[in-house]
């Protein structure tokens, strides 16, 4: 009996203490931690949702005369229509996949267009030590009590894994996943290792080797990025969605000429892969990945899929009109 | 696994609830096999380290006990800590041997450098110096005749990887931990309710505190040619109070643990930023290792009854293995030095004897100038970089950092502090005993409150976890 009093009074005083938590800390955390959270709490109303990593964003280079974000390039199209973007650096699909099963339970829009970024799907990105707090923002995409998702951040209930050990198992992904050549590229470490443009010194030969490590890998249906496309497919499958999957631009003319063909072959092929799957189960794919030049990358000293306001707008008008015929389609549907 | 981990908090009231439900013989089979799955969650293949360690010194001190001559003892001594040693050796120091003693002096190339690197970049596993300091403490003993051997390989197995202190200690003697791994233990609510406040308390110092109190104190020093005089002498004040809520925190929770399951642990920590000389700072500082290191490695060498000169270089030697037990780091080894020169000072050049209040003073302020200047070189990535931080923090040379203080994070700070004070050589949780249940029940209401809702979130699991 006298455990039983101790044990109301502590949960009492807990409860009285966990009313007052959320005003004074829980907010400031969240918009720390998970302003992914807030983008979300604050889409009311809305047609389609744009989500996408930094991609999305201008570049603020000088020469630039359209400062806008894809997304509101791709509103442009469609006047009637109300766009949101949630947009955070090194996002992918493993976090929008959360992000989608907040609107799961909300049901603000019906219309998603969700950025594939093909680096996205390589072990660079799958093992970056920009995931542990990635992971640990995915806490909060949920309605539990605000006291008890700062409980789990607090007991590290995500993926919380060292720097080192996600280096560790990029490592390793880069020494033993095969590719499909001859040796001595029959694995990212080996080909890297390939003298090209010189030792590892000159900058040339270190783009080179990040082009190998970013895009040499061969995709299938284990891969991590793949089985949260997959698990998006379902949850639109299962809530009546339209997704519109948007194949970001890579500079395949710069993977060429430091590289070569065999990475360019592979990362067409990887790209086909996921046109082919995708699409095959009912979605709209917007290829863009020979879309924009080299000359519309911003970032020049290493691979990246952000581009000026011509590369912005290539991207915008092709992903317009893959929506427009995803909405056609859907009202089609509607009408029969 | 993680103390402070939502698996260990799953782990440890079934390993709890199995121990006190099974029958009294086969309880130390479910502590040998949790213990294996606390080590084996972070990572399986370094099992083989401690089983390694575990075998070569179960065999190794059945050897010992039961050969007659000296000679084959010293021999088997000699094994065990080439093995032990060994292991610390390849997995901690060849790296830093390589680069930062070989190299310089032999002059490697790039290339010998790189293939080094690349055959060395592995992970430095958990708690390696605890448990090899343990196991080799073991043999020390039975050689020494200070311990009868035990037969039962597994139950061996258990004093070496007992998981509550496996990773980061307390460092046990065999003759204090052994025999209450395998004594009868019945259910005590007192246990239950000492354990209890003992992991609550060390969760919030190491949560709460340590985990604030860390990414202040990385901006800082990541940042020290930025930072001004003040912000500098604020970051080695902060990671004094970090390392030690850190590592009293780990240590709390690990003793608390072992008493949930009737067993009591030494202690580790007390209050030792109040000392008043070195000397008495490692009688409160990381108890289990400077008792190890006076008992494996002082007296050995000697001890008190050497001459001055000799008397000198084995403090001299302890401090400096201390520091490089630390870590693989030349700062380790300077840390360990500024110690062992004050510790020697103390002794010979000032005794400080006076128990006046102004002397007392003067010898707290001493003892932490030491303590916190040498915490420096603890922290810092190289030796030039604790020399630069000290003399732009004396000269006050830099422009300031831009740097966040939580106002309300700062007071939990302070509350730890002041009870740290306040409760000098005398536990928190004895005093909570002694209030009334509701001032008793509404601080672990709190306290579990702070824990849930103000934990820090970095991302670096103990400090104590690397060396």
């Amino acid at each position: 009996m006298k455990v039983l009093i101790k044990g109301i009074w502590l949960l009492l005083t807990l409860l009285l203490l966990a009313g007052i938590y959320p005003k004074h800390a829980y907010e400031q955390f969240v918009a720390e931690h998970a302003d992914q959270y807030l983008q979300v709490q604050k889409i009311k109303d809305c047609d389609v949702i744009y989500l996408s990593a930094s991609s999305n964003f201008a570049s603020g280079l000088a020469r630039e005369t359209d400062p806008r974000k894809i997304s509101q390039m791709i509103a442009d199209h469609f006047p009637a229509l109300q766009f949101e973007a949630i947009n955070k650096p090194a996002s992918h699909a493993g976090i929008h996949v959360n992000l989608l099963e907040m609107f799961r339970e909300n049901a603000e829009a019906e219309t998603f267009i969700v950025t594939m970024n093909l680096r996205s799907f390589g072990p660079d990105w799958i093992y970056s030590e920009l995931e542990t707090p990635l992971q640990q923002s995915t806490l909060f995409y949920n309605n539990r009590l605000p006291l008890i998702n700062r409980a789990l951040v607090s007991l590290r209930a995500y993926d919380d894994q060292s720097t080192e050990e996600r280096h560790a198992q990029r490592k390793s992904a880069w020494a033993d996943d095969p590719l499909p050549f001859d040796p001595p590229q029959d694995n990212v470490t080996d080909w890297c290792a390939v003298e090209k443009w010189g030792d590892w010194r000159n900058p040339k030969r270190q783009l080179a080797d990040q082009f190998i490590k970013q895009y040499g890998f061969v995709l299938d249906a284990s891969n991590p990025r793949v089985k949260d496309f997959d698990r998006m497919s379902a949850m639109a499958e299962e809530e009546g969605w339209t997704m519109v999957f948007n194949i970001l631009a890579e500079n395949l003319e710069t993977a060429d000429s430091l590289v070569g063909k065999d990475l360019t072959s592979l990362m067409r092929r990887n790209t086909q892969w996921l046109v082919d799957r995708y699409e095959e189960k009912g979605h709209e794919l917007v290829n863009n990945l020979e879309q924009v030049s080299h000359a519309h990358f911003t970032d020049k000293d290493f691979p990246t899929e952000h581009y000026d306001d011509i590369g912005r707008r290539i991207i915008a008008d092709n992903v317009a009109e893959g929506l427009a015929r995803a909405l056609a389609q859907k009202n089609s549907k509607n009408d029969n | 696994m993680l103390f402070n981990s939502l698996p260990f908090l799953i782990f440890l009231p079934t390993v709890v609830l199995l121990y006190y439900l099974l029958p009294h013989r086969t309880r130390w089979i479910l502590l040998l096999a949790a213990s294996y799955i606390f080590y084996g969650y972070w990572k399986v293949e370094y099992l083989s380290l401690i089983l390694a360690s575990t075998t070569v010194d179960y065999f190794v001190a059945r050897y010992i006990h039961a050969t007659p001559s000296r000679l084959h003892k010293r021999m088997g001594l000699a094994v065990s800590l080439i093995t032990n040693l060994g292991l610390l050796a390849f997995f901690k120091y060849s790296g830093w041997f390589i680069e930062d003693v070989l190299d310089p002096v032999v002059g490697l190339t790039d290339g010998q450098l790189d293939s080094f690197r690349k055959a060395w970049d592995f992970l430095l596993p958990v708690g390696i110096s605890f448990y090899t300091f343990q196991t080799l403490g073991y043999t020390i003993d039975v050689y020494f005749g200070k311990a009868v051997p035990e037969k039962n390989p597994l139950k061996f197995a258990l004093f070496v990887s007992y998981f509550p202190q496996l990773v980061a200690g307390p460092i046990e003697r065999f003759s204090h931990l052994h025999q209450q791994l395998f004594q009868r233990v019945s259910f005590e609510y007192a246990n239950l309710q000492q354990g209890g406040r003992l992991i609550l308390y060390g969760l919030f110092i190491k949560m709460c505190v340590a985990d604030n109190v860390s990414p202040i104190v990385d901006q800082i020093f990541g940042h020290s040619a930025e930072a001004d005089g003040i912000q500098l002498a604020a970051g080695m004040l902060l990671f004094g109070l970090q390392i030690y809520s850190d590592f009293h925190g780990y240590s709390l929770i690990a003793i608390g643990t072992a008493k949930l399951l009737g067993v009591n642990l030494m202690d580790n920590f007390n209050a030792p930023y109040t000392s008043l000389s070195i000397r008495e700072f490692w009688g409160r500082w990381h108890i289990s290792l400077s008792t190890w290191f006076r008992d494996y490695l002082f007296i050995p060498l000697g001890g008190s009854k050497a001459g001055m000169t000799k008397l000198a270089i084995n403090i001299l030697i302890v401090f400096l293995v201390s520091g490089l037990w630390h870590g693989a780091n030349w700062t380790f080894v300077v840390w360990g030095a500024m110690h062992g020169l004050a510790y020697l000072a103390e002794r010979w050049l000032f005794p400080m004897r006076t128990k006046s209040r102004v002397g007392s003073a003067l010898k707290w302020i001493w003892t932490m100038v030491i303590v916190f200047f040498a915490w420096i070189f603890f922290r810092s990535e190289s030796v030039a970089h604790g020399t630069d931080y000290i003399m732009q923090m004396l000269q006050n040379t830099g422009d300031g950092l831009t740097i966040e203080w939580d106002p309300f994070l700062a007071s939990i700070v302070g509350i730890f502090i002041l009870s740290d004070l306040l409760f000098r050589n005398r536990s928190i949780h004895v005093w909570l005993e002694s209030t009334s249940t509701l001032i008793r029940w509404s601080v672990y209401a709190l306290l579990l409150f702070f824990i849930t809702g103000f934990a820090g979130t970095v991302q670096h699991p103990f400090i104590y976890f690397q060396f």
